[in-house]
């Protein structure tokens, strides 16, 4: 049986995720900053900060211990804060660094430790369309998404004789907890900008990340994949 | 706490593993002495990543202990630590909580 870990399950896309790979029968090892809120079998939850360096490593040898190796993580876990840059206190840039960029590299580090002797890891990152947009009053997210894609595109590299496959996905806008007081006028703005000007679905993100996993797609990594038609 | 003897051969025991999975022949019986890295030694710089992290990780299992072997003073040492594996047994010494 394969094991996946996912950051940020309590909720969102995170726990439709792991919904998702419990049903397609991977074991699933997921953490949120609380208790989790998904009852299977084949889960197991970890209550930790993704920027607590000595949490993420205890982690990973619980996880080293009861399942022995880890196929697949997703990076989901990510935190955004809409604001002009005039007005972000350095406590909000501080804290959306730790999370989303610290989080990401340390859950890559540990897990890829999880992953050296499996011959087929696959890491995916979460990044934002945010960032290719130069979306206002996103300084911060954005910067903190195109570290993660910085951080995707050398992991690619340095991971790849360890055939660990490194890559990401930057969903358009999906009604969660994290665009909740986005003005509507914004988000309609924000839609035209796409292609394709609907707001994505969990199932949009869900088919990006099963290409990723596939076995055939050994051979594509460092790449990101911006939904809904941005580039 | 573990003693010189009991780290070094948790050494030895990574480089014999890390030997049979990169199949080095002339790391497959190591000795205190055994080149690793840099001058004649026969590791590349991907299969000392994976030595430390290998060496790292049993430390934690065997001894719960949590170090970190490439810190900044590892990199910028004048002698490098991962030369052989009685260096590298003096780093991780220098690294145990006392």
């Amino acid at each position: 049986m394969k094991t996946i870990v996912i950051t940020g399950t309590r909720k969102g896309i995170g726990k439709e995720m792991a919904e998702h790979y419990l049903a397609e029968g991977w074991q699933v090892v997921g953490c949120s900053r609380g208790e989790g809120s998904i009852d299977h079998a084949h889960y197991q939850h970890f209550a930790l900060d993704v920027s607590d360096e000595d949490a993420v490593i205890a982690m990973a040898r619980t996880i080293k211990a009861s399942h022995g190796k880890v196929d697949a993580l997703l990076n989901n876990a990510g935190i955004a804060s809409m604001n002009h840059a005039l007005l972000t206190p350095a406590s909000t840039v501080n804290r959306i660094l730790q999370t989303n960029v610290v989080g990401t590299f340390l859950f890559c580090r540990e897990m890829s430790k999880l992953m050296r002797r499996t011959n087929n890891g696959r890491i995916i990152n979460f990044t934002t369309v945010a960032h290719p947009l130069n979306l206002e009053g996103e300084a911060i997210y954005a910067a903190s998404k195109a570290a993660v894609e910085s951080l995707t595109r050398i992991l690619a590299r340095e991971l790849a004789e360890l055939k660990i496959t490194v890559n990401a996905i930057g969903p358009t806008p999906i009604e969660t907890d994290l665009i909740r007081g986005v003005p509507q006028e914004k988000m309609d703005a924000l839609l035209a900008r796409q292609a394709l000007g609907r707001m994505g679905e969990v199932r949009d993100v869900i088919n990006a990340v099963d290409f990723y996993l596939r076995e055939e797609s050994d051979f594509i990594t460092g790449q990101v994949l911006y939904l809904g038609g941005i580039n | 706490m573990p003693d010189r003897t009991a780290i070094q051969s948790l050494i030895l025991e990574s480089v014999q593993m890390l030997a049979e999975d990169f199949e080095l022949e002339a790391l497959k019986a190591p000795n205190p002495q055994t080149a690793l890295y840099g001058g004649d030694g026969l590791l590349d710089s991907m299969a000392l990543v994976n030595l430390i992290a290998d060496i790292e990780e049993a430390l934690a299992e065997k001894f719960d202990v949590s170090i970190a072997l490439a810190d900044e003073k590892a990199m910028s040492a004048k002698n490098s630590p991962y030369r052989n594996v009685a260096s590298l047994t003096d780093a991780v010494i220098e690294r145990m909580p006392t």
